[in-house]
């Protein structure tokens, strides 16, 4: 075992580093939404064209090809750089994008692949439902077989950035009167296709980030399935296994940056000669190098095997709900100036708010548990 | 980049965890019989770590987290660390004593057939030359009193402060220390861990295991994710040890902290899964619990190494 890097990687760190020192923007990233968006793809342009976008996807589809552990690299370069978060690309970079690398045609991987990576195409999420939360495999949202298309009523929820997406992974039920993870398909639907609604949701934060989505006799062509009908939720959790994996690694060198500024922050105000205080950030500071362990060795276990190991849900789990403990301590360290906060502002206590998404959103915190005392522990299935 | 042990390292994961299965079961640790040092002496885990054979931090890690797993000895923390900071006065089995200050007596954990007692104080170890028994010039034997700890596996003894060698003005002999017995807390958790699961797996209620309801499997989920945190901690550290890294005494720290949390929580929540039968003497559900409350004041985190 080490945690050292090749002089091959080492090179390719100081690359990294070097590009992302030049090229940051000093901007933040607006807040506007329609703004924000444009800054998402522009930035996402200049990464494609410089040869960081999709450092671990295939050559042929406008990747660079390298391993994990590069593209690992790459990740906590970036968020040392305090380089902005991806927004609107994020589906399409985490979710969308693997999701079609595992399973689609050759036809859809050349033709959206590229336009992913390139941030032409922003696309959205269509799992969830409003009586399909947790219980996934609840999906009602039909898509019905006529001719060479299908057509698609229903309605999705949860689904960020719907209000500017061209494209959304979209699992419905296409075989009429099946149950369960059974009948399902995973489709590429045209977020401009006539029949499409979508309402914005604000959040306790006061953001408009998530959104509910109508269909209405959408039509969508049946080319547009990926990995057959079907088989949507292999498809699906093709996706999920993905983000279990190592679709965290920025959240957490985040952390190890936070975990810096709350200690500093606490020195400053001498909120840290309070032993409670100490001691919550001492245990957060172990928590946090232990969050960058367990990820190394999850990565380690993929180069190994070239797959995450079953603990990458431990991961999942145990990173959300220090992120929480994280922007619970952010407050903690404001005193009274919490209340303060009012709709718009984007601050530690907005933050905070916002940060309650992270044991609900892809999985609640309980449905990590249920997956690793039933995967890893080997206890009964509940459901 | 790896944290994943390597064929050899597994290898040597494995022969320990076979070792200690047959031998020195966990069931046992209420009671060790008299020849399990002697034991462990002629299988090389006393002298496992002593210069000659070049094991690395992590392979060691990796041993005594399986040594822990199964609540093997605490004399054989401080016997291997003697073994390899004071190579050439080391011969037999090392006591460990704890933080007491001057003038008060040492508190010497595990100090039957032991002779000399080994402590951990910051920047740096001192061996202290306290046999256990002695025959003094008129051939009388002189044996120090034995009392029991909260630990069942555990005796202890009380010594007056005697000459001592020291290991100064370096930091590695006690971070050495500190990682072993962080292994040792990791296997404690892990052990919790595993028979919280297994008993959940096997114990029926309302015509079902009791693993089925979310309450339960909740509960061991999260002694999954304790012991999880604090093993990779425990990895990443090993590895600064051996690179020398800057950071090495933050890392061997958090790994004492998160590894000293996930016994003890783990040790609790084992005692709840198990119910009724998990708060008596029959079963082992409290073996490791008691542990527990041994290692956090074997070489513990400091706070202030946690926020320097």
């Amino acid at each position: 075992m080490d945690i050292g890097f090749s002089p091959e990687e080492t090179v390719f760190r100081e690359e990294c580093r070097d590009w992302l020192h030049a090229n940051v923007p000093a901007e933040k990233r607006p807040l506007d939404a329609a703004d924000a968006v444009d800054f998402d793809k522009a930035w996402q342009r200049r990464l494609f064209d410089a040869g960081w976008a999709g450092i671990n996807w295939p050559v042929d589809y406008g990747g660079r090809g390298l391993s994990i552990v590069q593209q690992v690299i790459w990740l906590e370069e970036y968020a040392k750089a305090h380089a902005p978060w991806i927004g609107a690309n994020f589906v399409g970079i985490n979710h969308g994008g693997p999701t079609l690398i595992l399973n689609a045609s050759e036809e859809q991987k050349a033709y959206h692949l590229p336009r992913i990576l390139k941030g032409e195409a922003i696309w959205c999420q269509g799992f969830s439902e409003p009586g399909a939360g947790s219980d996934l495999a609840g999906i009602k949202t039909r898509g019905r077989i006529e001719g060479n298309e299908l057509v698609i009523n229903g309605s999705k929820i949860w689904t960020s950035f719907a209000h500017v997406a061209d494209w959304q992974e979209l699992v419905l039920r296409t075989e009429d009167g099946s149950l369960r993870h059974k009948g399902l398909s995973w489709v590429i639907c045209d977020m401009h296709a006539p029949g499409i609604t979508v309402r914005p949701i604000r959040k306790m934060s006061g953001q408009a980030e998530f959104t509910e989505v109508f269909y209405d006799d959408v039509r969508i062509p049946l080319a547009n399935v990926v990995g057959g009908l079907g088989n949507g939720w292999k498809v699906a959790m093709s996706t999920l296994s993905f983000e279990r994996g190592t679709g965290f690694i920025a959240d957490q060198v985040k952390q190890s940056q936070e975990i810096e500024e709350l200690i500093a922050t606490a020195r400053a105000n001498g909120m840290i000669r309070d032993d409670r205080i100490a001691d919550q950030l001492a245990q957060l500071r172990a928590e946090v190098a232990a969050v960058r362990a367990m990820t190394y060795r999850n990565i380690s276990e993929v180069v190994r095997t070239g797959q995450p190991g079953p603990e990458a849900s431990v991961i999942r789990l145990f990173t959300s709900e220090l992120g929480q403990r994280l922007e619970r301590m952010a407050v903690i360290l404001m005193g009274e100036d919490i209340i303060d906060f009012a709709y718009g502002d984007d601050n530690a206590v907005a933050d905070y708010l916002r940060g309650f998404a992270a044991t609900i959103a892809g999985g609640t915190a309980q449905i990590q548990r249920d997956i690793i005392g039933e995967r890893l522990l080997g206890l009964p299935k509940s459901r | 980049m790896d944290l994943t042990p390597n064929d050899e390292q597994i290898a040597f994961q494995t022969a320990t965890a076979d070792w200690c299965r047959d031998h020195m079961a966990l069931e046992d640790a209420r009671a060790r019989r008299d020849g399990l040092w002697a034991e462990l002496e002629a299988m090389g885990w006393t002298g496992l770590t002593a210069p000659g054979m070049d094991l690395d931090h992590a392979t060691e890690a990796l041993v005594f987290a399986e040594l822990g797993r199964f609540l093997a000895p605490i004399g054989l923390l401080s016997t291997a660390v003697a073994s390899r900071w004071f190579p050439d006065v080391v011969d037999g089995k090392v006591a460990l004593a704890l933080t007491a200050s001057e003038p008060e007596p040492l508190r010497v954990l595990d100090p039957a057939g032991s002779g000399a007692v080994l402590r951990s104080e910051p920047g740096g170890l001192r061996l202290f030359d306290l046999p256990d028994a002695f025959t003094d010039q008129s051939g009388t034997l002189h044996t120090t009193p034995h009392a029991p700890t909260i630990d069942l596996s555990t005796l202890q003894s009380r010594h007056e402060w005697t000459s001592s060698l020291w290991t100064e003005d370096d930091p590695a002999p006690a971070l050495h220390l500190q990682l072993l017995s962080a292994a040792y807390a990791v296997g404690c958790a892990d052990a919790a861990r595993d028979m919280a699961a297994d008993y959940a797996k096997l114990r029926e209620q309302f015509d079902r295991p009791i693993g089925w309801f979310q309450a339960l499997k909740h509960m061991c989920s999260d002694m999954a994710v304790r012991a999880a945190a604090a093993r990779s901690q425990l990895y990443y550290a090993a590895c600064a040890l051996d690179e020398n890294a800057a950071d090495a005494a933050f890392h061997v720290a958090a790994a004492k902290r998160l590894a000293d949390q996930a016994a003890l929580d783990n040790g609790r929540t084992n005692i709840q899964v198990h119910g009724g039968i998990g708060m008596t003497d029959e079963a082992a559900a409290h073996l490791p619990l008691k542990r527990a409350h041994l290692l956090q004041f074997i070489a513990p985190a400091a706070r202030e190494a946690l926020l320097a």
